[in-house]
């Protein structure tokens, strides 16, 4: 493999329907370049997961074409895909109770030869901040913890490579908002030093506004926009919420949306 | 960093779980076992005996004790092992594929269908004018429950991929209806069977090992020496499994060809057995649950533990189950739960206690 230029376009997306039977999505058009941070947003059930669920190759287009690295996304064995694409999911069950060490080290299952992996796995859990678990047993931790050993996995998997992408599924929504800020800094680290681009999903507008350069709005199944962060007005928020939202500019110049009770017709 | 939590390299897998300590006592209580089975019997098997084959030649064919050795009781108790040790391995992989404690091949229909088959030609054949040589009838039994095994694997897996695709728990619930439908076939069976064919029928569906001989013992040898080499390939992609199906495809598991490959491998460790020596139930499902509260659910370690668990278990059933009633035979599978079951629950307290 030929090292990727920069800028290399990881995952691009021509005209691509999914069709679940009950409903179809899309189209979508879409293209994701090595390092970008990009966030989807959307109301629930708009079909962000099942946009999610197409990019990790859970779901096949029923039209359109998706490729990553210039390759049939399709004609990708799901080992040489694990390579270079991760999936941080929603939910973190994991049954028997594996050893935390275990769980981590499986983000690599599919190298065949893989000498360093007692070395990666021990650096990908400091790096989740779960260094502390790696004894434990993965049925006995917080929901927390769990989140953080499924984040140390998606880091061990994408530890040796560059430019790869991570799919992240709203994996944060159920923790304090001190743990959140310290993963999705993690998250951020891990990324921006290898290359990856990150594609997450997500529910707070205002972490979608800090930490992420762009932002995909998905509504009714389909995409609807596609935005620089610097681009997003209240306006097109609210449009894609239905709901009122107020700003406001923190004294260190975050920009801080909030939904309002206001009533308003859209 | 304690040795039981630490990530072996991947590639040293199954060899190096045999090596560790709770392997070593357990391949000591398995020798000890063995001997004590060799000497168990109507005939007492002494030390001298065990020497009896270096100096027996054509002139002087082995006596006594140590013709009940070499010629039936080693074979036998050897084939208890390794039928033991099938069950525990089948189980162990059962078990991963389902990410679920309780399943189990017995659950999934597959002992149930060879049993179902064997059955059917015990009562349809005898029902029937066709013919049969003498040097056909030995095997016709075997292959037919042999062929009902994988024959149940193969609709498991066609019904349960149309009914529920990619699912694996549409899998169990597909195989827990095929096997309440071969218990009823085989109950059916029972009920049209002579006195005479349900003498027959006791040995399918409570398991005997009275059939063992060398050859036997060998193949079976052949066979799980295949399994074992096969397994050590696929047992950090069953550890993935735990993870849950979508993870294990995102981190580069095939899940379709992992549950093809368990699938078929359960059938022929568990047609095998079902075919040569009945349903015996129990071992499937404890030898691993054994292992599991003991060291924990690394399928690298459980899968050649779980081996050695069910060929200790099953060799005391069968030792029990030709020595309690001399001469009479009680069936093995009988015991097999009868020693089992109890035991499993003083482990399960002991674990409760300890936690």
């Amino acid at each position: 493999m030929s090292p990727p230029t920069h800028h290399e376009t990881l995952l691009a997306l021509q005209n691509v329907t999914i069709d679940l039977g009950k409903r179809t999505f899309g189209p979508f058009t879409l293209s994701v370049k090595a390092g970008e941070r990009i966030a989807v947003l959307g109301p629930s059930g708009a079909g962000k997961s099942t946009l999610l669920k197409l990019l990790a190759r859970e779901l096949t287009p029923a039209d359109g074409q998706a490729t990553f690295c210039q390759r049939h996304l399709k004609e990708w064995s799901l080992a040489d895909l694990s390579h270079r694409r991760a999936i941080l999911p929603q939910s973190h069950e994991v049954a028997f109770g594996l050893p935390v060490e275990l769980v981590i080290g499986l983000g690599r299952v599919a190298r065949t030869f893989d000498p360093d992996i007692t070395n990666i796995v021990r650096q990908a859990a400091e790096l989740a901040c779960a260094g502390h678990l790696l004894e434990r047993r993965f049925d006995t931790l917080s929901g927390g913890e769990k989140a953080r050993v499924q984040m140390a996995r998606v880091f061990a998997q994408l530890w040796d490579v560059e430019k790869g992408l991570l799919l992240v599924d709203e994996p944060l929504a159920a923790l304090d908002p001190g743990l959140q800020f310290s993963l999705m800094d993690a998250i951020y680290t891990f990324a921006a030093q290898r290359g990856h681009a990150i594609l997450a999903i997500l529910h707070d507008i205002n972490q979608a506004l800090q930490g992420f350069e762009r932002l995909i709005f998905i509504k009714d199944g389909s995409m609807t926009g596609d935005y620089t962060s610097q681009q997003i007005t209240i306006p097109l928020l609210e449009a894609l919420y239905e709901v009122s939202l107020i700003s406001a500019v923190s004294d260190s110049g975050e920009f801080i949306v909030a939904p309002s009770k206001a009533q308003k017709s859209f | 960093m304690s040795a039981s939590t630490n990530v072996m390299p991947f590639a040293s897998r199954l060899t190096a779980g045999l090596i560790h300590r709770p392997a070593l006592f357990l391949w000591v209580t398995l020798i000890i076992c063995i001997w004590v089975a060799a000497w168990a019997g109507a005939v007492n098997v002494m030390p001298a005996d065990w020497l009896a084959l270096l100096q027996a030649g054509d002139d002087q064919p082995l006596t006594g004790g140590a013709y009940v050795l070499w010629n039936l009781r080693l074979p036998r108790i050897l084939f208890a092992a390794l039928i033991g040790a099938a069950l525990g391995l089948s189980g162990a992989l059962t078990q991963g594929l389902f990410r679920n404690p309780l399943a189990d091949p017995g659950l999934l229909g597959v002992t149930s269908g060879a049993a179902c088959a064997a059955a059917l030609t015990i009562v349809l054949l005898a029902n029937s004018d066709i013919h049969i040589p003498i040097s056909l009838r030995y095997w016709i039994l075997p292959v037919t429950a042999f062929a009902g095994a994988i024959g149940v694997c193969f609709l498991l897996d066609t019904v349960a991929r149309w009914l529920t695709a990619d699912s694996i728990a549409g899998l169990l619930l597909t195989g827990i209806a095929l096997n309440a439908l071969a218990t009823a076939v085989i109950g059916l069976c029972t009920y049209l069977a002579t006195d005479e064919q349900l003498r027959s029928l006791t040995f399918w569906t409570l398991g005997s090992l009275a059939g063992a001989s060398w050859p036997l013992m060998l193949a079976l040898l052949a066979l799980l020496l295949a399994a074992v080499w096969y397994v050590r390939r696929l047992v950090n992609e069953m550890n993935a499994l735990a993870l849950g199906e979508a993870t294990a495809a995102h981190v580069g598991v095939n899940v379709r060809h992992l549950r093809a490959r368990v699938i078929t491998l359960v059938a022929l460790l568990c047609g095998f057995a079902v075919a040569w020596c009945g349903m015996i139930g129990f071992i499937g499902l404890v030898a691993p649950h054994i292992v599991r509260l003991v060291i924990g659910p690394d399928q690298r370690r459980l899968a050649p533990l779980s081996m050695l668990v069910g060929a200790i278990i099953l060799l005391v059933a069968d030792t029990a189950a030709r020595t309690v009633a001399i001469p009479a035979e009680i069936p093995v599978g009988i015991f097999t739960a009868l020693l089992g079951a109890p035991f499993f629950l003083v482990l399960l307290a002991g674990i409760r206690k300890g936690t």
